[in-house]
């Protein structure tokens, strides 16, 4: 067959793929559709949504992978986009990811799924960890009982693949896969429904046109608002009549609890029938690991000493590789563009945007690639893995005090190194009250950037006490945060904590193949995403810092300007001086420019160095080995070095002349005071865009500033005043 | 008897389910059914939550909700 026929024969098939979290979903999904898969969110939430489009058997088949739940209840996020989906998105086929090894809740979520009477397949996955805990699964049975195909798939070796997409269009009627078997309930359910079904359809004859209307029909027996109100049924009472007498007397008249009952007694009654346990003595593999994991001495220094773990190794495999691109866009990258363009004849101004603005922009975008791909690729392995469950278990006590979560801890933890992964970090949370609660403090976490700022300037001012001021300022930071918690959950999120049911599942090992593929997406993302954003923010601070068009004295460049407007209100807090000023402007590109504008403000031209004559090879050179040596250093750092690397480029020159003109400018106390206005005062913008892709919109971020400025500006007023009280100032 | 007072390893059996709405929904789609076998396995190291097998497998609570929770010991 021709390129051409296949185009014009080929009929878009929608697959809806279903299943429980932990069921090896996404890594049967990576295993089908691999880097065709495309990443994006369900619209208006938070919550990932994976598609995959491809052709098979002259069919384009559309992949839509709906989030991971355990049933199809109208209470959580999840749940609600899955059940939508299936109702509004008509989709034309179900592939339903069941869990070999945990048949009978799995099946609670397909029972649910055959009654929307949507064409079907089962894919019973992790089906080689079945048969080694000695289970037999009679596949024939399930195949006879529901009238679907059920094809065992070992997703992580794709095993069962073809078949599974075989399976999903006959090729002999050349059609999909066929509609289940109805769901029998019981005699009495099923005289309720079949009583409720007649009044719908005297009440709306259309409705059948639009959806099925004897799982509506259930629906009205569950009082299931959220689905009638959608289908303009707000008459319950009405249309129940008096079809459920009998039901309401056996069931306390909790009518929603009758159905999960039913539901779970069919899923349990397929169990007993499609199942042979053999029993085995041995103790599994899961439970050995947990009586030392989740230990009541043990349990948290293990916990403790796995986060230092994947800290270390995160910053420590991502360190050399951020030094390696920046000097390499700040070096070589900068200095043979400028030649470019000077070559081409560009105007001396043109060069320095390029240069300066635009070449520092994408430099500050690709220094966090190494630590949001290091990071990705270990809080997959997390979760894959089955340890997420534990850390959660192990920690929510002492989270749940602070009205958080137990997975809460490891972004908060995370933000030391950088603030931009753990933002993407609370994508573990599943519940969205914890998700943004959690990024809303994480700022105040101090990271690496924030490190050269006070670097400096307890250089200058407390040499003595350099290990106390900065441990002062790290425990500043975690304080306001359990505070700022405490403050926007009753701002923001009143009412009952959000729960705490969660399943512990079996520890797994990922596959390595769904690893990279997550991370490499995610990475993907933020490099698109972020480079947008940075490069604006950057050559609009150029813009600045370069107008009025040949501006000699950076106090009358707009950034001075700008700088000595906002001075009056910094003055209070102990260093109102346009520089201080203009160079916290900066920083909210990144933290660590705040001391790169001050050289530049403070210090004048520290850059003209006259440069030696270059050769465009020999740096292409440079660059190759120096990736080399970044390297061989990751791979030392995680086996040699007990300290953990931090992001901060270490400044070289012009720092002496820097520190020399600090010591003139701030006192002690109004040094103090910088620094803790630095630590609080608003998350970078790079920050911002991890908050703006994980939450579609700005509004978390600006109520991350807000509250930013407004902690930052109280606490550096408390300082410096409580400080002067006691006679510390000038 | 409540959840939160039996013994670790002890089997019991699930009588009621005092909680309502959402919680209730969400307890019983994990599985936590009125005549349902249960078994409390670990308690966390700093006291909660719980860690029981239900529908055999491993399932986590707090012990807010595991309150309404009734039991009969088998």
């Amino acid at each position: 067959m021709s390129s051409k026929t296949i185009i014009q024969n080929t009929k878009i098939i929608t697959v809806a793929v279903a299943g429980n979290p932990n069921s090896g979903k996404s890594t049967l999904i990576n295993a089908i559709a691999g880097s065709r898969l495309h990443v994006g969110n369900w619209p208006g939430v938070t919550v990932e949504k994976k598609e995959a489009s491809f052709l098979h058997k002259g069919y384009n088949i559309h992949l839509v992978d709906l989030p991971g739940t355990y049933s199809l209840s109208p209470y959580t996020q999840e749940e609600i986009i899955a059940r939508d989906y299936l109702i509004n998105g008509k989709p034309d086929a179900i592939i339903n990811v069941v869990d070999a090894t945990n048949l009978e809740r799995n099946l609670y979520l397909t029972i649910q799924l055959l009654e929307l009477n949507i064409p079907l397949i089962l894919a019973l996955n992790i089906y080689d960890e079945c048969n080694e805990k000695g289970y037999q699964v009679n596949i024939s049975k399930i195949e006879s009982i529901l009238g679907i195909k059920v094809i065992p798939t070992i997703a992580t070796q794709k095993a069962g693949i073809d078949n599974l997409l075989n399976e999903l269009i006959l090729e002999n009627d050349n059609t999909i896969c066929k509609k289940p078997a109805p769901v029998k309930f019981n005699n009495n359910i099923e005289d309720a429904i079949s009583q409720i079904e007649k009044n719908l359809n005297n009440y709306d004859a259309f409705l059948s046109e639009i959806v099925n209307v004897r799982w509506l029909a259930a629906k009205v027996i569950e009082n299931d608002t959220d689905v009638l109100n959608r289908f303009g049924i707000s008459n319950t009472e009405e249309i129940i009549g008096n079809s459920c007498e009998h039901l309401r007397l056996a069931h306390d008249n909790d009518l929603e609890s009758l159905m999960t009952d039913e539901r779970y007694s069919l899923a349990s009654g397929l169990t007993k029938e499609v199942l042979i346990r053999t029993k085995t003595s041995k103790i599994e593999l899961t439970e050995r690991i947990d009586k030392i994991v989740l230990n009541k001495f043990l349990g948290i220094p293990i916990f403790l000493a796995a986060m230092w773990l994947m800290f270390k190794l995160t910053f420590d495999i991502a360190n050399p590789f951020v030094d390696w691109i920046d000097s390499v866009t700040s070096g070589p990258l900068s200095y043979w563009t400028g030649e470019l363009f000077a070559f081409i004849h560009t105007p001396a101004w043109l060069i320095s945007l390029v240069t300066d603005g635009i070449v520092a922009g994408v430099g500050f975008v690709l220094v966090f690639v190494p630590v949001i791909f290091a990071m990705m690729f270990f809080i997959t392995f997390l979760e894959g893995s089955g340890y997420m469950a534990r850390a959660a278990f192990v920690m929510d006590k002492a989270m749940h005090g602070i009205g958080l979560h137990g997975k809460s801890f490891i972004p908060l933890l995370l933000g030391f190194g950088c603030n931009v992964p753990s933002i993407y970090a609370t994508r573990t949370l599943e519940n969205k009250k914890d998700k943004i609660l959690t990024s809303l403090i994480v700022p105040f976490m101090s990271c690496g950037a924030r490190l050269p700022v006070y670097v400096v300037f307890i250089a200058v001012f407390f040499q003595k006490n350099a290990g106390l001021v900065l441990w002062l300022l790290y425990t500043l930071g975690i304080l306001v945060a359990v505070l700022s918690g405490l403050f926007l959950k009753k701002a923001f999120f009143k009412g009952e904590s959000p729960l705490f049911i969660m399943e512990l599942p079996p520890y797994r090992m990922p596959s390595f193949r769904s690893l990279l593929i997550h991370t490499w997406e995610k990475g993907k993302h933020f490099l698109t995403k972020a480079g947008t954003y940075i490069l604006a923010v950057s050559i609009f601070v150029w813009f600045l810092l370069n107008l009025p068009w040949g501006v000699e004295n950076k106090k009358d460049s707009l950034l001075g300007l700008t700088g000595q407007a906002v001075a009056p209100v910094l003055a209070p807090i102990g260093f109102g001086n346009w520089e201080a000023a203009s160079s916290l402007i900066t920083g909210i590109i990144a933290k660590e420019i705040v001391v790169g504008t001050m050289s530049e403000i403070y210090v004048h031209e520290i850059k003209d160095e006259p440069v030696p004559d270059k050769y465009l090879i020999e740096d292409i050179e440079k660059i190759t080995i120096d990736l080399g040596n970044a390297a061989i250093s990751a791979v030392k750092n995680v086996f040699s070095t007990i300290n953990i690397a931090t992001i901060s480029s270490d400044d070289d020159g012009g720092q002496d002349s820097l520190k020399g003109v600090i010591k003139t400018k701030f006192s002690p106390l109004s040094a103090l005071s910088f620094m803790v206005f630095v630590l609080l005062y608003m998350p970078c913008i790079i920050t911002g865009v991890a908050y703006k892709q994980e939450f579609g919109s700005w509004k978390w971020y600006g109520v991350a500033v807000l509250n930013g400025f407004v902690v930052a500006w109280l606490f550096a007023l408390a300082v410096f005043n409580i400080g002067s009280f006691l006679g510390y100032g000038v | 008897m409540k959840l939160t007072q039996i013994k670790i390893g002890q089997l019991s059996k699930i009588t009621k389910i005092g909680s309502v709405g959402a919680v209730k929904r969400r307890l019983m789609d994990m599985g936590i059914l009125v005549g349902e076998i249960i078994k409390v396995e670990k308690v966390a190291p700093l006291g909660d939550p719980i860690e029981v097998t239900i529908k055999n497998y491993k399932l986590s609570l707090r012990k807010n909700e595991a309150e309404n929770i009734d039991i009969e010991v088998l």
